[in-house]
This record gives structure tokens, C-alpha cells and sequence, in this order.
């Protein structure tokens, strides 16, 4: 059974449809890209999994169980946690105080000392700047604070909206590296944004999404030699 | 001219000869009723001030003290409202540098400044017991109506009090003043996008309400003869106007309107029934108004 | 002649680089098409050109006066004229007297009420909304929100005109309507930056493509030479690793 399943998604703001008639799956383990053009949909699709944004139509499985229409902290506790693009860090809180509050459901909570020695181990940066203000670090630490701080719920789906937004070069490697030794412990990651041709070398399965609907789908290595990728995504 | 004619109607009212006590209620309410036009100036560019009291009181105070020294009342009633222009313009120069909640925060503090003044400054002030003895304004030879003395002439003080500051306001919404205020209020970006300079305009809003606002206070001045810091720099005269033009729109009489209902309601309905709660009008129309606010003074 | 000249143009919004040094120069009568993908800097720029945002470092020349710094209206009154690709007019007012302040406060003439009002009338023809003129702007949907933004942004005679996105969120007649804007803009003779999601409604106008990328100019020069080039790819596809 697939950990995410989208069927026949339909979602929008008032007036404007954006998705028409989404469908994807994640299965457990594995690193899903959705790529596409402004506008196309990825993070409207985000939200609605995550229960930010009610679908119109169509299902949202996590593991088999229903949870469209559910409110986002249900949809946390049950093991969903998306890091929304911009980051949403509490600037005026310390880098510790930022992760625990990322403990604060039950399945964080019962195990939060373990989670955060498993955070720090995977942010080495993070550990030396415990008591730092979110709102000093760089910009780069502050993506590594808001992933470190998704994982605090110990979640079985992680979705990221464009985690590389912004970053430079390094920084968008060094946070590769973290995403894809997150992978290898077996998280499942849907991940959307526009560094295309990295989302598609970590991905094991990738989704082109264009004007809210899935126009190409396969591994990252199809996604990323296929002309009509290009075709859609340059303008 | 429709407001012409309104105007002449209610100055023609005191010939029915109605008990005087109606005639002191109606003053009253025509003096709210500047106080909330004049708040509207403020308001149609997008201010919300919550100390008009700061201007209420510098007018009053203006003319009494205007008056204590010798000067003639039609000349103590310019003097108080130009002391009051004069404190709004300064206000609105800090007022370029705020918004919203700050702003509103920084109008009750004026108030309440100006207010420990009046109370501390005794020699000059009074002090706490205010002023006393300030003369009524002596009715004008060419104008048939009696002004200043009686119950009569207060009430035709006030009137002419109100389509002053109507006539203002009619003026500001319908001229270049009203345009830039109006942008202002619905996108202060976009409007210096096109070439609007905020400042002047907010100095302009808050010099014309303050002086309308001082105004009132000089003619109130007059009229009681009186003046203490706890009345006319109090807050019922900054928030009472904010009330009652917030209920009456955001349209040229809409606010006065408002305001001589609002206050006429209060003391006739309420008031015999329970004296101690008269003012609750006021708190259900504040209530109200901040339930359907964003709807309600949207349209123009 | 040059028009407008940027150099150095830093901003940075709390641990975030929106620009890092961007320098250019557009001649007078040149039609730009600058490109990037979401965050890479483009209404960042459009910030600075205006007079919205200070830049941290660098400075803005407009016809060879240092503009750095000055605040909208100042802009405004020298020539520069915005959209915004969410248009937000002066909702309570009605259209009319929406492209009126802009007629209104950023020109020294027309000068009687009666030229002014004239002058708004001329725009709303250009582009088509006389028929909404009475209306309030909060009642006009997306494309009409789209027009009157045009409106707005040609209401004080612009030397220098920042169009972002205008055919956005457009039905594919509206998009061909946009198209057919820009053409009748370039033959006026005005200088124009244009954001666009899709170079296609520039590709008859743009004398000049300028690609950002994160913050910084990445590419700059004839359509030809910048559409599907490496820097370009990397802008939308990020780099290769």
C-alpha cells in the first residue's frame, strides 16, 4: 500500500481552479519530485495534502486512511508534516525552543529527547547554535532549522514546498546531502520547487505538473532527459 | 443645497417654540455632531484618531483663556480654532510617520497629555476647577436671530457651529483634498505610486479636524461659561465622535446624522429609563459598528 | 540615451540575498523582457525602481539623475510608472476616479478639473474600461483589475514604464489582448520592463532579454542569444550539480 495516495485532486483559491484532477502516489521510502512552472499548481497541491486548503473533489490517502477535509493538526498527528515555502521559523525563539515546539503533538512529544539527538546528528550546524536566535541564523541554517523542526514530529510523510527557495549554491548542496541521508533512514518525501534538475536527482519518482494536472510522470532520471520538461518549464 | 435647506428648516425650528430644555438637548447634539464630522475628515483618509478631546479642549481652552484677557468672543472662537488647527497639523506631521493602531494610540495619548496640563499648569490653566466667567457671545446686529445669550441663541450657535464645519467638509470631500484623501485611505502605496505625497494631506486632514473639532470647543466655551480639563479634555469627547461617525458612514452628513440620533436617543429613550446606563447606546453602536465595520464603511 | 541606469543594486530581507549586486543599463525607446523564475528577484527589482525599497548598496540614474532613494511619488513624478501583477486599486473608488488621482498628482498639468477629467477618459479608451468608468474598482474582475492597473500605470505620461505580469491569470483572448498592449506601447515609443511567466507574449516586443536568477543577472542580451542558453536553464531547472 502506498504510504501517499492523490486521486482525482481538484483544489483552488475563490474563484480560481488550480488543480484539475491531480493524481500521484508515494510509496514508503520514497523521495517524490513534483516539478513544474509557476502557477502550475505544487504548492496548492501541498497545501491540500497537508489540510491547509479544503479539495474540491477527489481523495487524499495516508496509508489507506481518508484525510481530505481534516484540519492540519489532525493531519499532523497523523504523521504528515509540511514545511511550508518562506520557512515560517519564530524568529524571536532560540534553536532549541524552535524544535521542541516542532514536538508539540503526541507522536513528537513521548520522544522528543531521542528525536532531538537524531536532528542535531543529521544538523551538526544546528547543535552548535542551540541557543541562537532563529531570526540570526543564515538563510541557509534557517531551511536546515525548518526541516530539522519538521522532522521533531517524527513524521512518515515529510512535503516540502521549494526547500531550496533562494539558497546559494553551497547551502543547496549541503541540504541535499541532509535531504538524501533522510531518504536513506526511510522517510517518505514529497518535495516540489524549482531547483528541477536536483529535486529530480534525488527523486525515485517524479510527477511534471502543468496548469494543474499531471502531463509526465517516471523516475527522476526520465523527468530529467525528456524534452517535453523543457519545454514546460523554460519560458 | 439639499443641506441648505435642511439647515434652514432646523433654524426655523425654535419659532415652534419648544420647551427649552428640547432646545439644550438639540445644542448638544448639533455640537456632537461637528465633533463627528469633523472626526470624518480624519477618517475619509483613512486616520483613525482616538483623541479629539486633545482638540476639543485646546479650543476651549483657547478661547476662554482668549476671552479671560479681553478679546472679544467672535475673535476668541477664531483663536481657539486655530490653536486647535494648529495642535492637529502637528499631530498629523507625527501622524506621517504612523498608522493604524499607532496612530490611534499616539491621538488618546494627546488627549491625555494635554489633559495632565491643564490639571498641572494651574497659574495659567486653573487647574483642576478650570476657568470660570467666560462671557456668552453677544447676538450680531444684522442677523435677526439671537445668538449667544438664552437657550435660543445657544442653539443657533451651535447650528451655525455644525454648517460650519459641514460646509468644510463638503468643501475637503468634493476638491483635490478629498481625492488624495480618499486614495490614501483605500492604498497608500498605490497612491504614491502615482505621484501622491502622503504627508501634506495627512497634515492637511488633521489641521482641518482639529480646527472644526476646536471649534465646538470654543463655541462650548462660551456657552457654559466654563471650562475644566477632566470635561473638555476627557474622553467621552474623543471617543463619542469616533462612535457616532463610525455609525454614520462615511458620507458627507452620514456622521452628523448619526450623531443627533445617536445622542437624542441616548437622552431621551435612555436616560428616563435608566439614568445610570444612558450611555449604552453608545457601547451597542461601537459593537455593532466593529461587527460589521469592514462592509459597512466600504461604501462610500 | 540612456534612460535608466542601475548599479550595484543590493537588497536583502532578514538572512535572504533578493539582490546581490545587479547592474544594467536601458536605453531609451528599449522594450525588456526580464525573466527569472519565482523568488529569483524580479518584483524585488521592480521594489527598487520605484521608489518602493531602499536598496541596501548600489544606485539607481534616471536620464542621469541619482535617484537612489527617493520615495515613490518622487519616482512617480519623474516618469516611472508600475503594475502590479495583483492588482490592487483604490477598491471604495470608482475606476474613474482611480486613473483620476494618478492623472491628478503625479503631472503638473492638465491643470482645470475639466482637462483632467478629460485626460482619464483618453486612458480609459486606451484601455477599454470607459464603459466601467462609473463603477467601483472593487467590483471589476481580474482582467478588467488588469486594465485599470494598465490605466494607472500610464497616468502620468511614463518615460519609463514596469509592467509585472499583466497577462497572468488571463484567458488565452486575454493573454492575445496583452500581446497586442505591448505592441501598441512599444510603437509609442516607451521604454518598457516587462515581466511576463511566459516569454511567448513578449516575443514580439522584447528588443532585450535580462534573466535573474537568485538575485543576480545571469544573462543579458538579444532574445536569440538568452532564450534556452545555459544560464537561463539553470534559472529554471537549477544547476547541474
Amino acid at each position: 500500500m502506498a504510504r501517499l495516495t492523490v486521486e482525482s485532486l481538484e483544489a483552488g483559491y475563490d474563484g480560481v481552479q488550480v488543480l484539475r484532477g491531480v493524481a500521484l502516489e508515494a510509496r514508503g521510502g520514497e523521495f517524490v519530485a513534483v516539478v513544474g512552472p509557476n502557477g502550475a499548481g505544487k504548492s496548492t497541491l501541498l497545501k491540500a495534502v497537508a489540510g491547509l486548503l479544503r479539495p474540491r473533489a477527489g481523495a487524499i490517502r495516508l496509508d489507506g486512511e481518508r484525510i481530505d477535509g481534516r484540519s492540519p493538526w489532525e493531519i499532523v498527528a497523523r504523521g504528515l508534516t509540511l514545511i511550508p515555502e518562506g520557512r515560517r521559523l519564530f524568529g524571536p525563539l532560540s534553536v532549541r525552543e524552535n524544535l521542541e515546539l516542532g514536538a508539540f503533538v503526541p507522536r513528537g512529544g513521548a520522544v522528543r529527547e531521542e528525536t532531538l539527538r537524531v536532528v542535531y546528528r543529521l544538523f551538526p550546524v544546528l547543535d552548535g547554535k542551540q541557543r541562537v536566535l532563529a531570526q540570526h541564523l543564515s538563510g541557509g541554517e534557517q531551511q536546515m532549522l525548518a526541516l530539522a523542526r519538521g522532522l521533531m514530529t517524527r513524521p512518515r510523510l515529510l512535503c516540502l514546498d521549494d526547500p531550496f527557495l533562494g539558497l546559494g549554491r553551497a547551502v543547496v548542496d549541503a541540504f541535499c546531502d541532509a535531504l538524501r541521508a533522510v531518504r536513506d533512514e526511510g522517510l517518505t518525501i514529497v518535495a516540489t520547487g524549482q531547483h528541477v534538475r536536483r529535486l529530480l536527482r534525488l527523486a525515485t519518482r517524479a510527477y511534471l505538473l502543468d496548469e494543474g494536472r499531471v502531463i509526465l510522470s517516471g523516475t527522476g532520471a526520465e523527468l530529467l532527459a525528456s524534452e517535453q520538461l523543457r519545454r514546460t518549464l523554460l519560458p | 443645497m439639499k443641506l441648505a435647506a435642511v439647515l434652514l428648516v432646523l433654524a426655523v425650528l425654535p419659532l415652534l417654540g419648544p420647551p427649552a430644555y428640547y432646545l439644550y438637548l438639540f445644542s448638544t447634539a448639533y455640537l456632537f455632531a461637528t465633533l463627528a464630522t469633523a472626526w470624518n475628515l480624519l477618517a475619509y483618509g483613512g486616520q483613525v484618531s482616538f483623541g479629539q478631546a486633545a482638540f476639543f479642549g485646546l479650543g476651549a481652552y483657547g478661547a476662554a483663556l482668549a476671552s479671560l484677557h479681553g478679546a472679544s468672543p467672535w475673535l476668541t472662537i477664531t483663536l481657539g480654532a486655530a490653536l486647535a488647527g494648529a495642535g492637529g497639523a502637528a499631530v498629523g506631521l507625527a501622524a506621517g510617520r504612523l498608522n493604524g493602531a499607532a496612530l490611534a494610540l499616539a491621538t488618546l495619548a494627546t488627549a491625555e497629555l494635554l489633559r495632565g496640563v491643564a490639571l498641572n499648569w494651574t497659574a495659567l490653566t486653573g487647574g483642576g476647577s478650570g476657568l470660570v466667567g467666560i462671557p456668552s457671545v453677544p447676538s450680531l446686529p444684522a442677523i435677526p436671530l439671537e445668538l449667544g445669550g438664552g437657550r435660543v441663541g445657544a442653539y443657533h450657535l451651535s447650528l451655525a457651529t455644525l454648517a460650519a464645519a459641514l460646509t468644510l467638509s463638503a468643501a475637503v470631500l468634493r476638491s483635490r483634498a478629498g481625492l488624495a484623501l480618499a486614495a490614501l485611505r483605500e492604498g497608500e502605496t498605490r497612491g504614491t505610486l502615482l505621484g501622491l505625497r502622503p504627508l501634506p494631506w495627512k497634515v492637511l486632514a488633521f489641521a482641518l479636524s482639529g480646527g472644526a473639532t476646536g471649534l465646538a470647543g470654543a463655541v462650548y466655551a462660551h456657552t457654559l461659561g466654563a471650562v475644566e480639563p477632566d470635561v473638555v479634555f476627557g474622553r467621552f469627547f474623543s471617543i463619542a465622535p469616533l462612535v457616532m461617525a463610525t455609525l454614520g458612514g462615511r458620507s458627507l452628513l452620514g456622521p452628523a446624522a448619526a450623531a443627533v440620533v445617536l445622542y437624542l436617543v441616548s437622552e431621551l429613550v435612555f436616560h428616563p429609563l435608566a439614568p445610570a446606563l444612558h450611555q449604552l447606546p453608545y457601547a451597542f453602536a461601537l459593537i455593532a459598528v466593529t461587527l460589521v465595520l469592514p462592509a459597512w464603511r466600504r461604501t462610500p | 540615451m540612456t534612460l535608466l541606469e542601475a548599479r550595484g543594486i543590493s537588497v536583502a530581507y532578514g538572512g535572504l540575498v533578493a539582490l546581490g549586486g545587479v547592474d544594467f543599463a536601458i536605453e531609451e525607446r528599449q522594450v525588456i523582457a526580464l525573466l527569472g523564475p519565482n523568488g529569483s528577484g524580479k518584483t524585488t527589482l521592480f521594489d527598487v525602481l520605484s521608489g518602493l525599497r531602499r536598496p541596501a548598496a548600489g544606485d539607481v540614474w534616471l536620464r542621469g539623475e541619482r535617484v537612489t532613494g527617493l520615495p515613490p511619488w518622487q519616482l512617480a513624478r519623474r516618469g516611472v510608472g508600475r503594475t502590479f501583477q495583483i492588482p490592487e486599486p483604490f477598491g471604495a473608488l470608482s475606476v474613474r476616479d482611480n486613473v483620476l488621482v494618478g492623472v491628478t498628482f503625479q503631472a503638473r498639468r492638465p491643470r482645470t478639473r475639466a482637462e483632467r477629467l478629460r485626460e482619464v477618459e483618453r486612458l480609459l479608451t486606451i484601455v477599454g474600461l470607459t464603459d466601467r468608468a462609473g463603477d467601483a474598482a472593487a467590483t471589476l474582475s481580474l482582467g478588467e483589475r488588469k486594465r485599470l492597473e494598465l490605466a494607472l500605470a500610464l497616468s502620468g505620461r511614463p518615460a519609463l514604464l514596469l509592467l509585472d505580469e499583466l497577462a497572468s491569470g488571463l484567458s488565452p483572448k486575454g493573454r492575445e489582448e496583452v500581446v497586442r498592449f505591448y505592441a501598441r506601447l512599444r510603437a509609442h515609443g516607451l521604454t518598457i520592463i516587462a515581466v511576463e511567466h511566459s516569454f511567448a507574449v513578449l516575443a514580439e516586443v522584447a528588443d532585450r532579454v535580462l534573466v535573474l536568477d537568485r538575485g543576480t543577472l545571469v544573462a543579458d542580451g538579444p532574445p536569440a542569444a538568452v532564450l534556452d542558453s545555459p544560464p537561463l536553464r539553470t534559472a529554471y531547472m537549477g544547476e547541474e550539480e
